[in-house]
This record gives structure tokens, C-alpha cells and sequence, in this order.
């Protein structure tokens, strides 16, 4: 028994891709907690998508991976912001223009030059098969990403919270906007090669949707998110050795699973605690407004 | 452990030419001009979409002026927010009343200007956040989430931030909106306070019977600055049409059951909901005599008893 459940880490590829998982899942869980409370989660989605042209064009004349995908990331969240500004339409209507148009390149790219790379594991991710080079790109990712989250965690959440506050207090939020969008392009870059473009976002937001239904302090958000996405992709890493599916599948179901577990029993904001509240709302001192929750800490 | 401010002394803040322009060309606000000195409380009225906000904003430096500016002691507004010397108490729409932050996480960030690279908090900015928060009478909700006050709670709190900033310009957004009357009255005497401390003011309202009440100074805007200066001074009736135009709700009580009709009228201005008006005795007032004849002649029988002793 216990034999079989050490089979994974028999097997040196197993064990880089548990670890580089673990890695990235943590990462991104930790920023995960300023998208979800800045609305950017569509903007996660829209950036993932968008290096797919960079990491073909990359491939193909020679740079490292990351560098292309990040490139065209940027461009993409620039771009955005320039038609966003230009235009009457709205943002979600931006976003989706953009996106879908690098997405496309992207494909466009992969399907003309189809020996320099291979879709599948950009759009799926590969991680079972990632080579040394890109674990260090990777690990070199995620550690400025860490540093500069834990230097700077206080301004950007006065960013996310009150950016009209953050400038009265001469703090600069052009740079701090920057930096967030800059640390997300860097993750969904590093995150592909985990689960691919197309479930990036889910590391990006999930991770903290479930902390924020569990908690109402931003620090213990931020532990329970970078724990469970240390924990899930970990888990989900391993586990996909024994399903022999895709890694990238199983971390997200996984993390999805846990969604749900959060959102019916969160001792606050969850669905039992909001039923057992309209209960007690209708019951006998029923005039406690349902507006004013007791506090359960 | 007040940052020095001595260049900034006297205090004042002086508004001229003032014009803003939005990138589809919209003009918010035209060659805006006033000035105000220390120890003061400014109201600012005007309609929606008068260009209030955008002063405010031009204010607290968020805005590139397409002419004119705002000093502050004849230096720029940069100048002023890196002193930390603006401070804003926003409208509550503005807030995201779900995010997770407790009422000790918002009042210290008022102190982020003074702290480190990190923003740790010194004991002096927790000694500063604890006397702000006290201030505002708000110290036994430390650790509540925001979002587990009420309006009126919530607006202390966010006055707290202020305090704690030690900003010696505050700009408040509608502080009236939602809030009870208690905290009403305490908004108000905290405001007195400052404004004998030595702060100025900015408060941005539709809520017009409050200002003579404790403004001492009001800019009237639509668009451009109609009128500025001492309330007793600005504060007209004429003013006041000029400034809302047809949006003002415009209550003259001549042709009512309120009062005598010797020509002259009390007069009632409000932008929000026509007024409920109860008599000396207690009873029901119209708009118009016709109908209501009976509230007349005992209104009329009453006057008449009360006037007798008094001659």
C-alpha cells in the first residue's frame, strides 16, 4: 500500500512537476487574493490567453519562452487600456475583443510553423514534460513575484481598497496598477505551463474566492489562499499520477471542489450560515435585520 | 509627531482659472476660481454633474487641470499630498463595503504616508489610529469588517482615517448621505473642532438646510463657480435658483394655509422631496388655501387668541 503511494516520487519527472506545481500554485494564490478584490478575474483570463502569441513567436526565433509570452502579455493589458480609454465601449466588451484577437494570432501562429511547438501542452499545459531551462524560468518568476507581494502588499491592497486614498497619500498608483498587472502577465506566463492558457485563470482567481468566502481579514485571506494553492496543486499534481489525466485538470477540479465546499459551509458568508440566518430572521426575535449578521469570530 | 507644515503656514487654498476637460472633450468645469484661508468650513453645492466631484478631484490631485490649478499656500498640489496634508472621507457608494478589511485596517491606513517602505506601523501611528478612532467614538468597534457597521458608523470610521492622516485640508463627499442623526450632530461638532484647530474643509452636499447651520463659507457651482465666498454673503434665495435652476424644489407659502397673506411669504428651497409642514397647533399645512378652509379659520381663531395677550 504504501509502496503504491510512493510510486510518483520514484520517478524524477513526478517529483519536478509536484514541486513546480506547488510553486506556482502559490503564487498565484497569493495574487489571486488582490485580482478577486480588484475585479480583475476577466482581466486574468483575457492575459492568459494573450501570451499564447508570444510563447509561438518566442519558440520560433530562439528566445526563452517567457520572455515572448510576457511581451505579448504586456501588450495585450496595454492595449486594453488604450482602446478602453478611446472608445465608449465598455470594459468587458474591451477585454474580449482584445483577448480573443491575441488568442487568435496565437493559434494562427502555432498552425502555421506546427514543428517549432505544440499547441496542446501551451493551451493544456505539460508539466509532466517541462525541461530544466523553463523550471528555472519558472522558479526566477515566482520568486520576484513573492518578494515583491510581500514587500508591498500593504499598498496594493490600499490600491485594491481606495485608490483615490492611495493617491491623497502621495502613494503612486499608476506604478502600483503597473506592478499588479505587470506580476500577473509574470504568473500566467509561469502558470501555463502548469495547467495551459485555458485554466490559468483558475489558479489566478479561484484560490482566493475561497479565502475570501472563509475570512474578512485581508492577512488570513492571503494565508488561506497561498495554502490551499500550495496544497491543491501539490495534491492535484500527485494525484494525477494514479488517474494518468491531466495535471492541470486534476489541480483545478480539485480547487473547484473545495469552492464548494466553501461556499456551502463558510461559517459566515456561506449558504448554511445564510439560511440558518433567515431562520433565525423569521423565528421569534425576528427583528434583527438580516443586514447586520451576528459576528462569529 | 505632526509633520512639519511650517511652509505651509498660513494655510490656504486658493482656486484659479481652474478649467478641466474630459478626454471626449467635455468641459467639467470652466475657469473655476476662489480662495479660501484657514479655519474654514466650505460647502460645496451644486446640482449632480455640476462639477463637484471634479473639483474634488482636481483638489486631491487626481486630475490634470487643462488650465489654472489649485495652490495649496502657494504650492502645488504634489507638494501638499507628499506632506500627507489632503485627506477625503469618500461617498459611501464609493466603497466596497465587502472587502476585507476591519475598522482598525482602514483608520491605520491613514498613517501609510508616514510610515516605511513596508508600512509597518510604528507605536506612534497605532497611538494616532487609537486617539482617531476615539475621536470619532468608534474605539469598541476596532475589529468589526466595514461592512458590519451602520451608515452612520461607517462614515465615523472613514472620518477616522482622516484624523489619522492628520491632513489639515480634508475634502468630505456627501458626508450626510445615510447617516443618522447623532452622527450627524458629531460629523458637525468634530468639523467645528478642526476648523478652530486651524484645518480647512471642503464638504460636498445636496443636503441644503444643513449648510447655513455650520458652513461658514460656500461655493456655489454649475459647471464654473457662480458665486464664493462668506455664506451669509452667497447663501441667497437668488443665488440658489441661479445655481440649481429647475431642479429646485420652490416653496412659497403665500397662497397656503401656513401663514397670514399680507404679501410678503416664508419661502422653502430643497432639491430633494417636496417638505411635510405641521402648524404651530400640531396640524396638517397645504400648499393651497383652496379645500383647506377650515385649517385657515382655526389657524385664524388661534392667532387671534394668541395675539390678544401680547398686546
Amino acid at each position: 500500500m504504501i509502496e503504491t503511494l510512493l510510486t510518483p516520487f520514484q520517478y524524477e519527472y513526478m517529483l519536478k512537476a509536484i514541486l513546480v506545481s506547488g510553486v506556482i500554485g502559490g503564487v498565484c494564490a497569493f495574487l489571486s487574493c488582490f485580482i478577486t478584490l480588484r475585479g480583475w478575474s476577466l482581466m486574468g483570463d483575457a492575459l492568459s490567453h494573450s501570451v499564447v502569441p508570444g510563447v509561438a513567436i518566442a519558440y520560433y526565433i530562439g528566445w526563452p519562452y517567457a520572455a515572448g509570452a510576457f511581451l505579448t502579455g504586456l501588450l495585450a493589458a496595454v492595449g486594453m487600456g488604450f482602446v478602453k480609454t478611446k472608445t465608449r465601449l465598455r470594459e468587458d466588451a474591451v477585454i474580449g475583443v482584445v483577448f480573443t484577437a491575441f488568442f487568435a494570432l496565437g493559434l494562427l501562429l502555432i498552425s502555421l510553423f506546427p514543428s517549432q511547438v505544440d499547441l496542446r501542452s501551451i493551451v493544456f499545459g505539460n508539466i509532466l514534460g517541462i525541461s530544466n531551462s523553463d523550471i528555472v524560468q519558472v522558479l526566477v518568476i515566482s520568486g520576484v513575484t513573492l518578494v515583491v507581494l510581500g514587500l508591498k502588499w500593504r499598498d496594493l491592497l490600499l490600491f485594491c481598497f481606495d485608490s483615490n486614498q492611495a493617491r491623497a497619500l502621495g502613494l503612486n498608483t499608476t506604478v502600483l496598477h503597473l506592478t499588479l498587472l505587470t506580476l500577473l502577465s509574470a504568473t500566467a506566463v509561469a502558470a501555463l505551463q502548469t495547467v495551459g492558457a485555458v485554466l490559468v485563470v483558475a489558479m489566478l482567481v479561484t484560490p482566493g474566492a475561497i479565502a475570501y468566502l472563509l475570512t474578512d481579514r485581508f492577512s488570513r485571506m492571503i494565508a488561506i489562499a497561498v495554502s490551499l494553492g500550495v496544497g491543491t496543486s501539490l495534491v492535484g499534481a500527485y494525484a494525477s499520477y494514479y488517474f494518468d489525466g491531466s495535471t492541470g485538470g486534476c489541480i483545478v477540479t480539485l480547487q473547484s471542489l473545495l469552492f464548494v465546499v466553501a461556499l456551502v459551509t463558510a461559517p459566515k458568508h456561506g449558504l448554511i450560515a445564510a439560511r440558518s440566518r433567515r431562520r433565525a430572521a423569521a423565528g421569534p426575535e425576528g427583528a434583527r435585520p438580516a443586514a447586520e449578521p451576528p459576528i462569529t469570530r | 509627531m505632526t509633520a512639519p507644515t511650517s511652509d505651509f503656514d498660513p494655510l490656504t487654498v486658493d482656486v484659479t482659472g481652474l478649467t478641466v476637460a474630459y478626454p471626449n472633450g467635455n468641459v467639467a468645469l470652466r475657469e473655476a476660481s476662489f480662495a479660501l484661508h484657514a479655519g474654514s468650513i466650505c460647502a460645496l453645492v451644486g446640482i449632480n454633474g455640476s462639477g463637484k466631484s471634479t473639483l474634488f478631484k482636481a483638489m486631491m490631485g487626481l486630475l490634470r487641470p487643462s488650465a489654472g490649478g489649485v495652490t495649496v499656500s502657494g504650492k502645488t498640489i504634489r507638494q501638499a499630498l507628499k506632506r500627507n496634508l489632503i485627506a477625503y472621507v469618500p461617498q459611501s457608494e464609493e466603497v466596497d463595503w465587502s472587502f476585507p478589511v476591519s475598522v482598525w485596517d482602514v483608520v491605520l491606513m491613514g498613517r501609510y504616508g508616514y510610515m516605511n517602505f513596508m508600512r509597518i506601523p510604528r507605536a506612534v501611528d497605532r497611538r494616532i489610529a487609537e486617539e482617531s478612532l476615539a475621536r470619532v467614538g468608534m474605539s469598541e468597534f476596532r475589529e468589526r469588517q466595514i461592512g458590519e457597521l451602520s451608515g452612520g458608523q461607517r462614515k465615523r470610521v472613514f472620518l477616522a482615517r482622516a484624523l489619522a492622516q492628520q491632513g489639515r485640508i480634508i475634502l468630505l463627499d456627501e458626508p450626510f448621505t445615510g447617516v443618522d442623526v447623532n452622527t450627524e450632530t458629531a460629523i458637525v461638532t468634530l468639523l467645528r473642532e478642526l476648523r478652530d484647530e486651524g484645518d480647512i474643509m471642503f464638504v460636498s452636499t445636496h443636503n441644503l438646510g444643513s449648510v447655513p447651520e455650520f458652513c461658514d463659507h460656500v461655493v456655489l457651482i454649475n459647471r464654473t463657480v457662480l458665486a464664493a465666498g462668506p455664506t451669509t454673503e452667497v447663501f441667497t434665495e437668488e443665488n440658489l435658483l441661479r445655481t440649481f435652476g429647475g431642479v429646485l424644489r420652490h416653496f412659497r407659502f403665500d397662497e397656503s394655509t401656513v401663514q397670514k397673506h399680507d404679501g410678503r411669504a416664508v419661502t422653502v428651497l430643497t432639491d430633494d422631496e417636496r417638505p411635510l409642514v405641521f402648524g404651530k397647533g400640531g396640524h396638517l399645512e397645504y400648499s393651497q388655501r383652496k379645500g383647506h378652509e377650515a385649517v385657515v379659520s382655526q389657524r385664524k381663531e388661534k392667532e387671534d387668541e394668541d395675539d390678544v395677550p401680547r398686546k
